[in-house]
């Protein structure tokens, strides 16, 4: 008796909250797009899928939007191409989007960054006024074009006032700074005003590492072949290197504002050849990380002995954060290791043998991990990227 | 009566005539030669404008036009990482749809470049869009996507960090999908329906941006896809390679075929006979003075031209290779000279269009047209219409 009271207000509780009855042919046609695979696979279902959906019109806009996943980018894009064309189709036809559940959908960060990034920009070329009232609260968003936007305009407004705090208020804004060309504006822009951050620190740069090499790489096979040191967890040892020579492991430290440490310098020239860098950073608890890498060379990542990224490419450029791998930091200490290969090129843009690693959050921001580091002989341990003096870096160019 | 018959033929002639589209980067089999007469000679940003739009980014990709509608690519973002597809009805202006993808691949490139280099390839069903990321997509003509793949998800180790421009090209219902690069490289047939494999061969892993062309040789459609270490010819129909040439060597520009002749950029221009098992080793001629750089050579009317990166406008007899005339322009070239109704046309980086008459041996300057914005994308010319896309906008020059 009781167990049957109980269903039935179970029962009739959820038919209360029960929303408006599911489209089950968008579900199926949503369902359909998202199954997308490699090399074309689901495309005969997804076309007519795609139909069906943008067939639906205005209904299907947000529950488009909310299939988004951008863990699979191919069936996002195809998602993507659908709120396009409702749309394209709903103003056509004189009918205005949803702006109340667009606003909604992209003020509920836990939706996928790309989609709420969609839904602002239809909300705002319907309501203009949107922009200024919903910005502020991307100053720290996930998705790193709403929060470009958001710092640019919170810029432009500290710029157009006068207030006292003008100093701190840049301060603080530079703290959410994540694409490399606003965060050197803000670092000028509170140098201007008196004050100092740490640009090196900000992006979580290591600048001191423990280096070794070179190894040899004959006929530019480095980046394929495996080296002792492929797993190693600890700067000790000494291994066979290039032409028979034994090298060690050495500390290196580099002041350079973007943590660039130059191998032709610590290394001399060399071709055909491997280094490889390790650095021990300590989390407080365990936590996901990105440890990022610019270099004109190929690479590979390690964490904790184990490959999280590699990329086999040489002297076409050093896109700054090109090279993204993702891993998981434990609470302690954890090794950081970068393999970098140089290859046979004999060309003057082909002699670059450098590298510039990082690790942050997921959005590119600063991480709260401190760097073990060995100076005369003594450990220390200092912030992640701390760096008293920094100097410039004269960037490469492509 | 013959007269009455004469004119009915040429009315019914007038009517039935195809619309000349310009399906692909540099037109027919990227000849870059049109059959449309009377195209305009003389305009300016206020002048002999058919009609002007508005592009939301930048592309240095080329418009193409098929079946009335012209298409047009660009890349957008901080990153770089936004794409568009644009069409536009070819004879109001007037934009028809816009799509954008999410780029999955890469996004570094030279700063001259961008993500929208690759030239689109339309035909009446609709236009297929590959962008230097490796994001492919198919769209029907109304904007339904009929595909859409992204080749580094399928192929993770795809890369070129200056940055990817070969362009696609329709053979029937396959696209070939030129992917050559510092990873995993290959030339594709994608079926133009569902945007599958129909086949797949490898190929070196070298940057290239040579774009391929086609040639009939009795049943057989070859693909000629020139590339640093030569031009090798692929069956269209399978791919399996039929024969190469290791002195059809290709980087950037791509080579122009007139018949059983291809006029390769190497060394400035060399004209190659082909026959049918392949490249005659030693060239007919070479001249130096044909220097391309980005462009590509064009054949029209038994004269060969250049445009090089360093603004100077070449021209010799395609039969001799007497290089008959050099002329320096007032800007670098980028895009390829084009041709049709008896003139050259050459657009420079900064939107500075030269014309001038085909059948002289001597430079006769036409007239030399100023957009005032910069340009790297070869123009398309359909229906006795010019397309020229800037930085900013899709220009049809044109009555």
């Amino acid at each position: 008796m009781q167990l049957q009271y109980g269903l039935a207000i179970l029962l009739g509780g959820g038919l209360i909250a029960t929303p408006a009855p599911a489209d089950d042919e968008l579900s199926r046609a949503l369902t359909t797009i998202k199954s997308v695979r490699k090399e074309g696979k689901g495309n005969d279902d997804a076309g007519p899928a795609w139909k069906t959906l943008v067939a639906k019109g205005g209904s299907a806009l947000l529950p488009t939007l909310e299939a988004f996943d951008d863990s699979n980018p191919t069936a996002t894009n195809w998602l993507r191409t659908a709120v396009d064309a409702i749309a394209e189709s709903e103003t056509a036809a004189g009918r205005t989007l949803p702006a109340d559940k667009l606003e909604g959908f992209v003020t509920n960060d836990k939706n996928a960054p790309s989609a709420r990034r969609l839904a602002y920009e239809l909300l705002v070329k319907q309501v203009p006024e949107a922009k200024e009232r919903l910005l502020p609260g991307f100053l720290n968003d996930k998705s790193p074009e709403l929060r470009r936007d958001a710092i640019t305009a919170e810029l432009e407004k500290l710029e157009r006032s006068d207030r006292a705090t003008i100093k701190a208020d840049l301060e603080k804004l530079f703290t959410l700074t994540r694409d490399k060309d606003q965060v050197d504006l803000l670092a000028k822009k509170v140098a201007a005003k008196g004050g100092k951050v740490g640009v090196t620190e900000h992006f979580g740069f290591i600048n001191h590492a423990s280096i070794v090499g070179p190894f040899d790489a004959p006929g530019g096979k480095g980046y394929e072949t495996s080296y002792p040191v492929d797993s190693v967890t600890d700067p000790s040892g000494r291994f066979k290197g290039k032409g028979g020579k034994e090298i060690a492991w050495k500390p290196v430290s580099t002041t350079d504002k973007y943590g660039l440490f130059d191998l032709t310098k610590l290394l001399d020239k060399h071709k055909d050849a491997v280094a490889y860098a390790l650095a021990v950073v300590s989390a407080t608890k365990d936590m996901p990380c990105e440890i990022r890498v610019t270099s004109p060379t190929s690479i590979k990542i390690f964490l904790n002995g184990k490959a999280i990224f590699g990329h086999d490419e040489y002297h076409h450029g050093a896109p700054f954060d090109a090279h993204i791998g993702k891993g998981q930091l434990k609470k302690g200490d954890n090794v950081i290791a970068l393999k970098v290969c140089q290859d046979d090129e004999k060309e003057d843009w082909a002699q670059l043998w450098q590298f510039q690693i990082r690790i942050c959050d997921e959005t590119g921001g600063p991480l709260p991990l401190e760097q073990k580091i060995v100076t005369d002989g003594n450990t220390k341990t200092i912030r992640l990227g701390f760096n008293p003096n920094p100097t410039e870096t004269k960037e490469e160019k492509q | 009566m013959r007269y009455i018959l004469a004119a009915s033929l040429t009315f019914a002639f007038t009517l039935t005539l195809p619309a000349s589209d310009w399906p692909q980067f540099r037109g027919p089999n990227a000849s870059g030669v049109s059959p449309d007469k009377e195209l305009p000679t003389e305009w300016s940003k206020t002048q002999g404008i058919k009609w002007k739009a508005e592009l939301p980014a930048r592309g240095v990709s080329c418009p193409v036009v098929a079946g009335g509608k012209v298409y047009v690519t660009c890349s957008s973002g901080t990153r770089d990482d936004r794409l568009h597809v644009l069409c536009f009805d070819a004879a109001t202006g007037k934009q028809l749809w816009h799509r954008q993808l999410q780029a999955t691949g890469g996004t570094s490139c030279h700063p001259k470049s961008c993500m929208a280099a690759n030239t689109p390839v339309a035909d009446e069903t609709g236009v297929y869009a590959l962008f230097a990321t490796a994001d492919v997509a198919a769209f029907d003509a109304d904007g339904t996507l009929r595909w859409y793949r992204s080749l580094v998800g399928d192929y993770p180790t795809i890369t070129n960090q200056v940055g990817m421009a070969s362009s696609p090209i329709l053979i029937k219902d396959k696209l070939i999908i030129p992917m050559d690069n510092a990873g995993e490289s290959f030339l594709a047939a994608i079926d133009t329906k569902y945007g599958k494999n129909v086949w797949k061969v490898e190929r070196p892993r070298d940057i290239n941006w040579v774009t391929p062309i086609t040639r009939e040789v009795g049943n057989t459609t070859e693909v000629l896809f020139a590339a640093p270490g030569g031009m090798t010819a692929y069956d269209a129909a399978t791919g399996e390679k039929r024969w190469s040439f290791k002195g059809g060597r290709g980087v950037i520009p791509t080579g122009a075929l007139d018949g059983e002749t291809i006029y390769l950029p190497v060394g400035g221009v060399s004209k190659v006979k082909l026959t049918e098992k392949g490249a005659v080793e030693k060239p007919e001629w070479a001249a130096k003075q044909l220097q391309t750089g980005f462009s590509s050579p064009l054949v029209y009317r038994g004269k060969v031209y250049t445009a090089s990166s360093q603004g100077l406008i070449a021209c010799a007899d395609a039969k001799t290779g007497k290089v008959l005339y050099t002329e320096r322009a007032k800007g670098a070239f980028s895009a390829s000279p084009i041709a049709g109704d008896g003139k050259v046309y050459c657009l420079d980086e900064k939107g500075v269009c030269t014309v001038f008459k085909a059948d002289s041996d001597t430079f006769d300057f036409l007239a030399a047209n100023e957009l005032g914005e910069g340009t790297l994308g070869t123009p398309a010319i359909a229906n006795g219409v010019i397309f020229i896309r800037t930085d900013k906008a899709l220009y049809a020059i044109g009555k």
